[in-house]
Formats: C-alpha cells, structure tokens, sequence
C-alpha cells in the first residue's frame, strides 16, 4: 500500500464515499466503468478485480483468462455531479491479464508502451488539446436534423446564453476535478462550443479528455441540452475537432525550441513534424476513426485535409502556431486533423510514434504551405507535393492495414481488432440508403 | 650512525632463509645493518626476514625505512614481536611500506600490535575542513589500516582471521565516512538543516569488507527541526555529495576509496536524498526481488542514528515480505543465472569473484535462502555471509557438513582476496599470474617449500568442492527432509521444504516433495543412488518451464527402469546424461509419453553418438533385419515398429537438447516415415506372398504428397500418399490375369494398412490416401495405365497442383521412374498456366479460405489454414512453379523452401518478399513442432493459456516468461505474409501503392 492509496482509502472514509467507479476505455475509445464498493478497494489495489474481458469492445480473450482491473490510485477523483453524502468517485484502471502483466488491448497500455519508447529517447511528450463539440437541445428525435442550443458564431458573446452558463458550470467542474481550463469561447457553429484543457504530459491528457467528455455531457443535462462530440453533426456548419498542441521535453528543456532557427522550431521538432505528415495517412484511421469523422475532413471549412504544414497557415493539417520572442518553454507543434470523437489514448499514442520515427530516422520537413490549400486546384497541389488525407473511412483503414508503423505501436491484437472493426463499419455504412439519395434520386431517376 | 664496515652477508644463509634473489638481498640487507644499531644480531634479522611472506620486499622496505628515519633504525634493530610484525607488512603490502615510509610515525602504531580504534579517525579530522581534513582523515585511516594488517598477517591461522580483519575494515571504512561527514559539515554552508544518515550497504553493511572496494552506501536526509523541507533536502544531497567526494578524491595523501550510492532506490537514476516516505513507497511498490537482497546487508554506519533506525524500522519488514512478493520466484532465478553468467571469458579461470562457486555465488546463495526461510524464521536475519550459513546451518536449512565445506572454501577465497589486494591496495579480484606475486601469496598463507605451486593447488582443490555449491545449499537439504536415514537431527522441516520448493518454481511442492520421498527412501542401491543424483537433477527441472512434470516423469522412467543395470549407471557416470534427461522431462509432454512407452530409448541419452538421426539407409537396413527375423504378420509389424519407435525418440531427443536445425528436425522425421513405409510394404509383400504362395506379379509403389512428398514432416503430420502398380515386365497380361494384378496390389496395401494401423511403442502413422484421383470415390490403388488415362482428362494446368509435391517413397525404382515421366509434364507444364487455370487456383483458393477453417479458430492465429499460414505460403509457391517450373529448373522440387529460394534465384519474387515467405512458414512450421512437443498433442493455433506458450517459446529456446510474446510474433509476421500473399497470388495492389505520392526525402 503506498501513501497515495492510502489517501485514497482516507479520503473515502472522511467524505463518507460509498461507490468507486473504476474507469477504463475500450479500444472505441469509450468509456467503461465498474462501481466497487469501498470496502473492496484495498484488495483492487493490491491484486486487481477480476472481470470478463471479452464483452468489452476489443478486449478479445487471446489467452483463456479472465482480466484485472487495478485502479490507479494517483487518479483519484471524487465526482462533482454525483452530490455529496454520499458521494462518489473515480480512478483509472488499468487492465491486467491474470499474471499481473499489463493487457495488450489495453489502450492506456498502448499509450504507456508509447510513452516508455518516448523515454527510451529521452522524451516526455506533452499534449493540450482544443476539444469543439456541440450542444443541441434535449430530447433529440431520431429521423430529424437536431437543434443546435443557440445560432451565435465565433467568440460571440451570447446574452442569456445557455451556453456561456453551461460553459461555467462546465469548467468549474472540471476544475473540482483537478483538470485545468485554458480558454473556452463559442465557436464557429450555432451551438458549438470548444474548450482548451492546459498542457499535461499525455497519459494524464487522454485520461482528462475520457473525463472531459463525461464532465460534459453531464452539465449539459443539467442545462437540459445534450452534448455531442461527433465530428460532423450538422451539414453546412464546421465540425469539431481536436486540435492538440504537442511537444517534446528533455528534462526541463522543450525539445522543439531553437532560439536561431526559423520560428524558433528545432530540427527535433522539425523532424517529428516530417515524420507526422509522413504517417499522417497511414494513422488517418485512428486520428478519425469514424465514418463520420470524413464528412468534417472534407466539408471544407477549415478542416484540414491536405498533408502539408503551415506557420499560420490555418488549412494545414499541421500548424506551427505564432510564438512570442523568448518563451521557448512553450514552443510546440499543432496537430490539426485529430477530432473530438477519437480514442485519445491510441491516437496520441500514433502522433508520438509517427513523430519519433521522425526524428529516429532523421526525415526532412518538406516545403512550407503557405497558401489556403483548399483553394489550389488539384494539379497545383500535385505540383506542390501536396497529397490528401483518405476520402473516407475505407480509403483510412486500406492504408492503415498496411502500415508497420501501426501495427507496431498499438500492437499485433490491437490493430488487428481495430481493422476488424473498422471495416465492419464501412461495410454496415456502404449499404445504407441515405436521405441524400433518396432526396436526389428518387423522384428524378 | 654505527661505524661498522659492511658486512658481507652469506648468500646461502639468505638462500636457505627463503630469499629468492639471495644476492640482492644480501646488499640490501647489509645496507640497512649500516643504519642500525651495531649489536643489531644480523643472523635473528635474517631469520626474521626469512618468516615472512616476501623476504626480499620486506628487505627492500627495510632499507628504505633505516635510511629515511633513523627512530625506525632503533626500533627495528631490536629483535622481538615488535619487528616481527613491521616485517610482516613490508613483506605482504608495498603499498603500506610506502604508507610507513611516508609517516614513520606510524611504526610504532605497527610494532605495538595494538587493536585498531575506529573512533581515531574521527578524532583526527576534528574541526577540520577543505583538503585539511581530506588529507586529515587519509593519514589518520591508513594508521588503523595498518594496524588492522598487522594482526591479519601475524595471526596463527589465516583463514580464521578472514571474518575478524572483514568487519575491523567495515568499521574502519564506517568511521571514514563518519570523518568525511564532519568535514563536509564543516565545508558546506547550509549543512546544519538537514540531518544525514549514511547506511552501509554489501560488503560494508555487512561488516565483511574488503582492504579496498567501493563503499557502496544509501544516504538518507531529513529536514533539522524548524527547516524548510525542501532547503534541507537540498542541502543534504549537497552534503552526500561532498562526503562521496571527500572520500573518493586524490590528494596529496592518495584517496580512500569510491563510495558508490548505486544501490538506492531507481539506482544512479534516483535522486541522491529522498523523504523516508519516498523511501516507504519505492520499496512497497518498485522494488525488485535484487534490491530486497541488497537490504539484507543494510547497516547505519555514520550520521544521525535515530533517522537511521526510523528507516530500518520502514525497510526491514519489507524484506522478509519479499518471498511472497508477485514475481519473486523469476527474480530469484533471474538473478541465479546473471550470476552464473556474469564472468568475462578471458578471466574465468583466474576468477575468485564472479562464475558458478566464486564469491559472489557463494554470497547470493547464502542471501537467497536467507530471503526464502527468513520470513518465518528471525533467526536467520543477519547480514554476514558466516553468520548467515552458520545460522542456516543450525536450522538445518543446509546440511551441517555442507555448511562447513562452505564456509571453509569461503574462507579460503575471501583470504586469497585480502591478500593479493593487500599487496598494492588495488582492487582485484583475480588470482596473480606471475611466480613472485604467487609466491608471496601462498606464503602469507602459510604456505612454505614450493609455495607458488601450492597456493594453486589449494585453491583449485576448493574450486571442485563449491562447484557443486547450489546442489548443496538449495536442494540436498530437501532430501535431507524427506529421506529419513539422514543422521543429522537438524533437518529442513517439511514447511520449509515446501516454501524452498515453491521458490524454486515448483508448483506443487506437496506433491514434489511426495515424489522425493518416494524415489529416495530405503536402502535400495537405486535409492541410495538418486539421493545423490536429486540434489543435482533438482536444479535442472527447476530451471525447465514444468518442473513438476520433470520430477513426476523422472519418478515414473525410475519405477520402470530403476532395476536395470545401466539405468542409475549411465546418469550417475555419463556426464550430461542425467542433465539432458531432466531438460526433456521437464520441458515436453510428448517426449515423456515415448519414453514411458519405451523406457529403455533413455540409453540414447547415454550413448555418445545417441543423437545424430540416423541416414535413410541404416534405417532401411535395421528395419528390414528386424521384420525379417519374424514370422508372423503381427510380429513383423511389431519389429519394424519397435525400431521406429527407437528412432523417434532419438529425433525428439536431438531436437530438445541435441542442438540441432529445426530444418534436420523435418529432414529426419521423413527419412523415418519413408524407411517406415518402405519395410513396411516390403513386409506386406511378403505377408501376402506367403498366404497366396506364389511371388507377386506386380511392381508396387507409394507416392508420399503433401508435406510427405516436399519432406518437411513435422511430429504429427499424417502421411498423404497413393498407390501404383503395374504388372511385372514379363509376366502374363490380359483378362484373368490383368484382373489378379488388381487384386494382388488390394491385398498388398490391404495389409500395409493393417499393419501401420496396429498397437506399437510408437504413435500410429496414418496412411491417408485422400489425395488420389477421384478422392475417396476413386480406387485405393490404381494401374500405372489407369493414373495415365486419368490425367489425360485434365485440361486446365491447375489440376496438377498436388502432383507439385508427389514424390515416390517406397516400391520398385524402374515403376517409380515411369510414374515420375507421366506426371513430370504435368506438373511442370511447359506452356505454364493459362488465365483460366490461373482464375480458378484463386478462386478454389478462396473458397479454402472461407470453408477449411475449423469451426471456432480464428484465422489471425491458425498456423495452417490461417491468414498467412502454411497454406498461403505452399499456395504461393506452388503457384510459380505451375507458371515457370517448365523453363526454371530449380522449381522442379517438392520442397516448399527449396521452390522458394528457386524461385528468388531466378527473379520470380524479390528477396523481402521470399524471406517474409520463408520466415512465416518457418515459424508455423516450427510452433507446429514445438507444440506436439511441450503438449503432446497437436497444435493448431497460437495457444490460449499463457502456460502453454511459456512452454513452447522455451522450447524455441527464448528467455523465461516470455511465453505470452508468442501470440504478438506470429500475428506479426503472418500478417506480412499476408500482404505479399494477397499480391502474389490474387494480384492483389493496395489502394496505397498507387495513390501515395508523398514521400519526404530523409537527409
């Protein structure tokens, strides 16, 4: 028993906590949760509690065994929206297989294996994510086009806006749970808001964003609106993406930060930003990994789905963001294609890799784009070396299958699950009959 | 000084005196008689100089001395135990005659045979600082030194002073840091909010240190009462620092030794200084099995005591808990094999330190049983290698007379350490070179005439008795629990057997210990035979993936065996006879079952040339001279049978500790299957041609297919054959005739059938005729004329897919050479394969694909019939060869590999894609193997229980807990077979090969 399990089982005690919810994700990237009861936690720390893996998306029994779940004791929170007297709480698990090694299908396993391969080098790599989602009016009815909470835009400021208060709310729960807020503002859709979590190393992230999304939904219920992450929910209105700020550290040194060079961007950073677009096709699947998830890549807008980089260049899929004089400390690529509804634990782990091959295998950062790409004609962009990101899922998950650099990081059962399922999901998707082609063809054809 | 002329000193009395360069000895000698007192008695200094371990060193430092300092002169012209004990240094240490050249004020600290005083050194340094102090507490160190080497060297019996001089230096190096602490004190500014304990670790903590060695230490801070954490944390790794400094620097006084603090918590990554409660936390949580093995040794050797004692209070629990920590058993044998493994080559023999019975495995040994019985015994708690077997010793957790040898082979290494150290205070651990060095050596120890010869003897002669030092610490002490004759009446307690079992990697260590008693108890000659042999077999099953199944098959061959004459002979006497016994128990199922049906094939393991398979020839010639010394059918088969099952052992035996190629594993299980089938039709000829009492008037023949005809059986892959006659040129044809061939060839393979099908000692080989024309509608056998009119109906090239593979294994050469000219255009089609043929290999391939597969496998893990698997790669291959074995005469094998190489020779396929090709259909091959080998049945699939894979990858000979990497490589790599199979045989190209442009160049 360390001394952070130790406050953990204190703090139950003093708080009166009568459930624990031990959380974990599948490999979806949804979250899952069981409830112990306090008096079984020490034995969850100790030695884990046992559950059946193999009803759990993507947890496929390799070996005949059941699984662990073991909290994490350092993730301890108490749930704000749950009351208090009694309350309750959360940690992260992390998943087991019988021997006590870690489970390969585990997607905070994936990250951890990621992160370690990161430290092997020297690294620890840092995340701060831009997460845009929707808020639309509770009940939605299915078959109908949902109603967005508000018609504002951009940093409008919303009188009497149910989403300024819901944002409040929002972020002082976050904050009661130890999940800092940068910066929140309405964005661009009607009803759409983002808000910027503050930079943390990027297990701690993923976690946050599985926290986030339920904070979420749960202070919008509260509002009585219904929080959506998915990428593309309204035609004609920007998607939500999750832009994620990455950088790289030795030590306390930002890895990316060059006083002389060219926007103050290190060869380091230079070369994990090759290696991010190099792969940027390859991972496509995982970054966005629904079919939905292409209708905001290529719904125009700002999305970026062009590989190529840019200063401030904001239809790169890359971006270097402006940087003010002499604070190297917080020098840092922006990851652009990522959206709100990925698995934060595999795609973060796919940015590390595709960026530390990168810089293992020394690539060169092609051209800066400097132009709108979107606004360049086909050949300008095949002149320009500029190639597109997959047009659908399909198209993602045919690359992805054969990519070694995938299968390598999320590992052999992982990324065989995950194609698995993917495909399923184009399938299921290719033989729908949508309200677009029954409003275009059939009346005329 | 005394005005004497010089002497002449004799130079045989110096010869007989035991200088070895009597001349320049005598100079010497007579030299420093010119500084001493006149009525010096020259013949009692000689004799004197003669005791001592090197006379002319000691001469040398003599002279030296005189001359330098002439109260030395004085002191040392007086004969007595005063003289004798300065001599005694000069003649063991040039590094402490320098020390007393230097500072002749020490003389009489040496003369005076005083006990050293720790507590001096700190005296000295007493409100010192900087280089000061440093070179304060150097000199005041050197001076106990001495002392500590005086009574080493002038003791009675060398050996026993080994643990005496040990724990004098632990304390003498414990005040050094003390010393170096109070002058770090005073060097560092900020030193007084903090307070600072220092813990010795290894050899000092456990007050058996070397005369120079790392002082290897775990400092601990804690803020002064009122300061700020964080500033005293700070402070007191500033003042760890200095004292690691103060001790290790060189200055005009030399330097003390390293202090090494590598053994705290996360080792040279951790911070220097951490909390105690950090401390609480790392050990709970992170430590490993080692670094609990480390804290065995823990002592407060300097610093503040009462922060010490709240860590040992923290720590020492944790300790005893750490035998039923999760992963302690795989980290105690981790740590057996670094230890067994850690010697670098060119130094082995020389070592004392490293390598199988050297100190460190003797100091190991002893800290494991420590950790394993400590835990339920207090007794066993202490931190000295002694103190701890003699505390073992009592508990009888090793055996008395063990326990002795031990201890006195530990002696005897730590003495020869001491003393070849001593010599220059360097660190070394190897044993000199040079006559001089072995010379002074071997006489410190007391040895005299030919000393140089001696000292090598003795310590070899030591050498043979810890060899076998784990059979004596780990596991004749279980024997001793169970075999009731033992005479001790300390005996390890049946508890403590079973604890000692299951650390050892036993499972079931009720059960273990139920087999040793069954297979030692009595006074049988087999009993008392395996009570020597077990201690030394338990080792090698424990270090087998199923140590309990090794014992159980071990006890079941013994029952069986147990009163044969060579049995208990050949694994007493045949060297590695009893070691590769004990691998194959306990790492394959499958071998256990041969064995245990023949138990008489364990000869082979004795036998020198008992595993090199056999060549096709002899195997025919034995079989054929067994069935022809029978009678009857039954019998004949039996013989032939019997040598088969002889011969399967002896490849399963060279496959699991022969060495060999996997390769030759598949080579030589089909030369045994193609000898099988070829007396076995030779039996069944004759069988039938003794019921009919006629000689048969056909020529028969057998055409192995599939993995038969390519060669590459694995241990229970079924034989694909068909059968072919013709009637014998010559004999009649036509009508009654030509129907009676017919029947004649029926009967034969009637009988061969028969006969295979039969109970024998080995598995059953089943004939499966599946693959012949017309499958099982079609006629067992066929004519050679019928096989011809058959194939004539083909149109499409594919057809002849399966004849890639046919080759002839048994029956008359001149039919086989006919049938192989009638198939040989069809399989290699000159035209090669048409768009037609092609389209329906792919298409028949595909519905494979989608029906073959058993219910319930999945196809990412299915070695055979799965997703790059076997199939896919023969598919592949089978396919270039229908295309262009017509024109590349390399393809016109059976061999799947060789087709491959052939076909990478000549282009066909690149060399990325032919090695993928090749890797996944080595490794299925192989896991099929290894499988039928660790669980003695088939396996199809990666396995689902974790055990079963940690069987199988040992068997592949990968690292201990490994196994479950095994599902992660074969998904790897036949998802890559994958990707060139569906390439290279659908002509499949991924949407990515096309579309992707974007190709940053890489500098």
């Amino acid at each position: 028993m360390d001394r952070q399990q130790e406050y953990v089982l204190r703090t139950i005690e003093e708080r009166d906590i009568r459930f624990v919810r031990l959380w974990f994700t599948d490999i979806l990237g949804a979250l899952k949760s069981v409830a112990v009861a306090p008096a079984e936690l020490e034995q969850a720390f100790t030695e884990g509690i046992g559950f059946d893996g193999s009803a759990i998306e993507g947890f496929t029994r390799v070996y005949e065994a059941d699984m662990i779940v073991q909290p994490d004791a350092s993730t301890f929170q108490v749930l704000p929206w749950r009351g208090d007297n009694p309350g309750t709480a959360r940690m992260f698990a992390d998943i087991l297989m019988p021997d006590g090694t870690p489970s390969m299908t585990d997607p905070r396993h994936v990250l951890k294996r990621a992160l370690d391969a990161a430290a092997d080098d020297g690294f620890t790599f840092y995340t701060h994510p831009e997460i845009e989602f929707y808020l639309f009016k509770e009940p939605y009815e299915p078959g109908t086009a949902p109603v967005p909470v508000d018609q504002a835009g951009y940093f409008d400021h919303v009188a009497r806006g149910d989403g300024h208060d819901f944002r409040r709310a929002a972020i002082t729960m976050l904050e009661e749970m130890g999940i800092s807020v940068e910066f929140s503002h309405h964005e661009g859709g009607p009803g759409q808001n983002e808000i910027d979590l503050r930079y943390a190393d990027a297990l701690s992230m993923a976690d946050n964003i599985m926290t986030f999304r339920t904070v979420v939904r749960e202070v919008a219920l509260q509002h009585g609106a219904l929080a959506s992450f998915m990428p593309k929910p309204l035609y004609g209105q920007p998607g939500s993406g999750m832009h994620t700020h990455v950088s790289l550290f030795e030590g306390d040194t930002n890895a990316f930060y060059e006083p002389s060079a060219k926007y103050e961007i290190s060869q380091t950073g230079r070369r994990f930003a090759a290696g991010v677009l190099m792969h940027a096709r390859e991972i496509c699947a995982v970054t966005n990994q629904w079919v939905n998830s292409y209708k905001r890549l290529w719904g125009g807008g700002e999305a970026p789905a062009y590989v190529c980089w840019g200063h401030n260049n904001r239809s790169a899929l890359l971006r270097v963001p402006m940087y003010s004089i002499g604070k190297g400390h917080s020098r840092r690529l922006e990851v652009r294609s990522i959206d709100s509804a990925c698995n934060p634990y595999l795609a973060y782990s796919m940015v590390l890799a595709a960026g530390l091959k990168g810089i293992r295998e020394g690539y060169e950062l092609p051209e800066e784009a400097e132009d709108d790409v979107w606004s360049l004609t086909e050949g300008e962009r095949r002149a320009m070396g500029i190639d597109p990101l997959p047009q659908s899922l399909g198209e993602a998950v045919a690359i992805m299958e054969e990519s070694e650099l995938v299968a390598e990081t999320l590992g052999e059962q992982v990324f065989d699950f995950f194609l698995r399922n993917k495909w399923q999901e184009w399938s299921d998707y290719r033989s729908q009959v949508t309200p677009f082609e029954l409003d275009r063809y059939l009346v005329r054809l | 000084m005394t005005g004497r002329s010089t002497p002449e000193v004799a130079v045989a009395d110096l010869a007989r005196a035991g200088f070895t360069q009597a001349r320049r000895a005598g100079s010497l000698i007579a030299a420093a008689l010119d500084q001493m007192d006149a009525d010096t008695d020259e013949g009692a200094l000689i004799s004197d100089l003669g005791a001592v371990a090197d006379p002319n060193e000691a001469a040398l430092g003599l002279v030296r001395l005189v001359e330098h300092d002439a109260d030395a002169a004085r002191l040392l012209s007086v004969p007595g135990a005063g003289r004798e004990r300065v001599l005694a240094v000069l003649g063991a240490s040039s590094a402490l005659t320098d020390h007393l050249v230097k500072h002749p004020e020490h003389l009489r600290d040496a003369a005076d045979g005083s006990a050293p005083q720790p507590s001096a050194i700190v005296e000295a340094v007493h409100g010192l600082s900087g280089r000061a102090g440093a070179d304060a507490l150097r000199v005041a160190y050197r001076r106990e030194l001495l002392r500590v080497a005086v009574t080493d060297l002038t003791t009675q019996d060398p050996l026993e002073a080994v643990p005496v001089a040990a724990a004098a230096l632990a304390d003498l190096a414990g005040a050094a840091v003390e010393a170096a602490l109070h002058v770090a004190r005073n060097d560092v500014e900020d030193a007084d909010r903090c307070r600072l304990s220092v813990i010795g670790m290894g050899k000092c903590g456990g007050r058996e240190l070397n005369y120079i060695s790392d002082v290897d230490v775990i400092f601990l801070g804690a803020p002064s009462e009122g300061a700020d954490e964080t500033e005293a944390m700070r402070a007191a790794t500033t003042l760890a620092s200095a004292v690691m400094r103060i001790c290790s620097q060189a200055t005009g006084e030399g330097s003390l030794w390293q202090v090494d603090a590598a053994l705290r918590p996360e080792g040279k990554q951790g911070p220097l200084i951490r909390s105690l409660a950090s401390h609480r936390e790392y050990y709970q949580r992170w430590a490993n099995t080692w670094e609990f093995q480390a804290l065995l040794k823990a002592r407060p050797i300097a610093g503040d005591t009462a922060l010490a004692q709240e860590w040992l209070d923290i720590v020492q629990p944790l300790v005893w808990e750490a035998g039923s920590r999760d992963g302690f058993v795989e980290g105690v044998q981790a740590m057996r094999r670094r230890v067994e493994q850690n010697v670098p080559s060119a130094e082995a023999d020389r070592q004392l330190k490293l390598g199988p019975g050297g100190l460190r495995d003797i100091e190991f040994s002893v800290q494991l049983l420590q950790l394993v019985h400590g835990r339920a015994d207090e007794t066993l708690r202490s931190g000295t290698t002694l103190e701890a077997l003699a505390a073992l010793r009592d508990g009888g957790y090793v055996g008395r007379e063990d326990a002795a040898a031990l201890a006195e082979s530990y002696r005897l290494l730590r003495a020869l350490e001491h003393r070849i150290q001593l010599h220059r205070m360097k660190r070394s651990h190897l044993m000199p070179t040079s006559d001089a060095d072995l010379r002074r050596l071997g006489r410190s120890l007391g040895e005299r005439g030919e000393a140089e010869r001696a000292v090598v003897q003795r310590w070899r002669s030591q050498q043979r008795e810890v060899r076998r030092l784990h059979e004596r610490l780990f596991y004749r002490p279980l024997l001793q629990a169970v075999a009731k004759l033992s005479p001790d009446h300390l005996r390890l307690s049946p508890e403590a057997a079973r604890t000692r079992l299951a650390a050892l990697g036993f499972r079931d260590p009720a059960g273990a210990l139920r087999h040793l008693e069954a297979l030692t108890s009595g006074v049988s000659r087999r009993a008392t035979i395996q009570r020597t042999l077990l201690p030394v077999m338990l080792g090698w099953f424990a270090d087998g993936a199923d140590p309990d199944a090794g014992l159980l098959a071990f006890r079941r061959i013994s029952d069986s065996l147990g009163t044969t004459h060579w049995y208990l002979g050949m694994l007493r006497d045949e060297g590695t006879a009893a070691q590769r016994l004990a691998r194959v128990l306990s790492s394959s199922r499958y071998a256990v079952d041969l064995l245990i049906k023949s138990p008489e094939t364990v000869a082979l393991l004795g036998d020198p040339h008992g595993l090199a398979p056999l060549p096709l020839e002899t195997l025919v010639t034995r079989m054929s001279a067994a069935a022809q010394r029978q009678q009857e059918p039954a019998d004949i088969f039996q013989a032939i049978r019997a040598v088969r099952a002889r011969e399967l052992v002896r490849i399963v035996l060279t496959d699991l500790v022969g060495g060999g190629e996997e390769a030759e594993v598949r080579a030589a299980l089909t030369a045994l299957t193609d000898a099988y089938i070829g007396a076995s039709l030779e039996a069944a000829r004759r069988i039938v041609e003794q019921r009919r009492g006629a000689e048969l008037g056909i020529e028969l023949i057998v055409i192995g297919m599939g993995r038969l005809g390519g060669r590459e059986l694995g241990y229970t892959s079924d034989a694909d054959v068909m059968y072919c006659f013709r009637p014998t040129p010559g004999s009649a044809t036509g009508g009654d005739a030509g129907a009676d061939h017919g029947e004649q060839a029926s009967e034969v393979v009637t009988e061969l059938h028969k006969g295979l099908a039969g109970h024998g000692p080995d598995p059953t080989l089943e004939l499966d005729a599946d693959l012949r024309p017309e499958g099982r509608s079609g006629p067992l056998v066929r004519s050679l004329d019928s096989f011809a009119t058959y194939y004539e109906r083909w149109s499409a090239g594919w057809e002849a897919q399966a004849l890639l593979r046919a080759r002839v294994v048994a029956g008359e050469e001149s039919l086989a050479a006919d049938y192989t000219a009638l198939i040989d255009p069809l399989r290699w089609p000159e035209q090669g394969l048409d768009q037609v043929g092609l389209r329906q290999m792919r298409k028949l391939k595909a519905r494979m694909e989608a029906e073959r597969l058993p219910r319930g496998a999945d196809p990412r893990t299915h070695f055979k019939l799965g997703l790059g698997g076997l199939t896919d790669v023969e598919w592949v291959v089978q396919l270039m060869q229908l295309q262009h074995a017509a024109t590349v005469p390399g393809l016109r094998t059976t061999g799947t590999l060789a087709a491959l190489r052939a076909a990478w020779e000549a282009d066909l396929v690149n060399a990325s894609d032919a090695q993928v090709l090749r890797e996944s259909w080595q490794l299925a091959s192989r896991l099929r193997d290894v499988g039928v080998l660790w669980r003695g049945r088939p396996v199809d699939s990666v396995p689902s229980d974790l055990r079963d894979a940690e069987g199988m990858a040992r068997i592949l000979g990968r690292a201990p807990g490994h196994g479950a990497d095994l599902a992660g490589d074969w998904r790897r790599q036949a998802r890559r077979a994958r990707h060139v199979v569906e390439r290279l045989f659908y002509g499949q190209q991924m949407p990515t090969a096309t579309t992707r442009s974007y190709r940053p160049t890489r500098s």
